[in-house]
């Protein structure tokens, strides 16, 4: 890379790319503040027996030998690395209101996802990709005016 | 847990539950976010909108997985803008991403106290770069993502991202010095 090109990456990096709105950050905020009084149930390790089923493995090249297990493959960090991490949303059902132990109302949603995720070894160019299935029931409390 | 172990310069995210820990992070990596976003998408609010989605899906459910961060929410934001291509003109989105240029006024980069008239000569001749260079500036300059990284991401031979890197690198410098020559 010649002198030039130095000069100029310098003077490129030193351009402060726009900072996000005020608006922006309050909308992501908004997003993932907790939610007070929702209750939010995960059954993502009671779907797993389904997920042995669904598990995907993609080898270009042998990967080292690991214990069967519930839980995600444990690969040499050195070696495998996450590079991706999808969740697909396969089906979404509002089911109507329901009443809580207390009496409040409360209206219960149920979403279906696919979770994938992808290492990748950048030396020998082998990957694994990990799906699982994953339920999400949400009970949200509501209110009438 | 630490959850983002390899980027020197992430505040680390100590706890899971802490439900602020993610301004620190997003205060210092968000501005590039958002830039290498409004690479791939036609509007400052779909730049936004994919950002949002990206990194709302990462804290949410991906961030313990290790490796870059950084890097991992640039592979989902480059996803979402994909997505929303797709969903917005029913093209191949590899197409349609090779075709955008971004066309919203908003300004890429901040202004600076002084040499506004240099950063706009620059943003200008960034922005007519050919797409598929200018991505691979962004995300190196501004990304900081390494030119192997830079391959894995857009699939690409290693070679021809480095190719692609001097050939913006040139065109920038090009267009810059003409720019200079005729005031």
């Amino acid at each position: 890379m010649d002198e030039d090109f130095q000069q100029l990456e310098a003077e490129l990096k030193r351009l402060r790319p726009l900072a996000p709105s005020h608006e922006f950050r309050a909308r992501l905020e908004r997003t993932l503040a907790p939610r007070p009084r929702a209750r939010l149930l995960r059954f993502s390790w009671v779907a797993l027996p389904i997920a042995a089923a669904v598990a995907t493995m993609l080898t270009l090249a042998p990967v080292p030998r690991r214990e069967k297990n519930s839980a995600p493959p444990q690969l040499p960090a050195a070696l495998f690395k996450p590079v991706a991490a999808e969740n697909v949303l396969i089906a979404s059902r509002d089911e109507g209101l329901v009443t809580l132990a207390d009496g409040t109302p409360a209206r219960r949603t149920r979403q279906s996802y696919v979770d994938t995720i992808t290492w990748k070894n950048s030396r020998t160019k082998a990957s694994l990709k990990w799906s699982v299935p994953r339920e999400e029931v949400r009970v949200v409390p509501v209110s009438f005016q | 847990m630490t959850l983002f172990r390899k980027t020197p310069n992430s505040p680390p995210m100590e706890d899971a539950h802490a439900d602020d820990s993610w301004k620190d992070w997003f205060a210092l990596h968000g501005p590039k976010l958002l830039l290498c976003a409004r690479q791939w998408t036609r509007s400052l609010a779909d730049a936004e909108d994919v950002v949002q989605d990206a990194f709302v899906r990462f804290w949410r459910n991906q961030r313990q997985l290790g490796g870059e961060p950084l890097a991992l929410v640039l592979t989902s934001i480059r996803r979402a803008s994909f997505d929303l291509a797709r969903r917005e003109f029913r093209r191949a989105a590899r197409e349609e991403l090779a075709e955008t240029r971004p066309d919203d006024a908003a300004p890429w980069f901040e202004t600076p106290l002084e040499g506004e008239d240099r950063r706009r000569a620059i943003e200008a001749a960034l922005r007519r770069l050919p797409a598929e260079q200018r991505e691979v500036l962004v995300l190196k300059i501004w990304g900081e993502l390494t030119f192997a990284q830079i391959a894995e991401k857009l699939d690409t031979p290693l070679n021809t991202v480095a190719s692609r890197y001097r050939y913006a690198l040139n065109a920038l410098r090009s267009e810059l010095t003409a720019a200079d020559c005729h005031g």
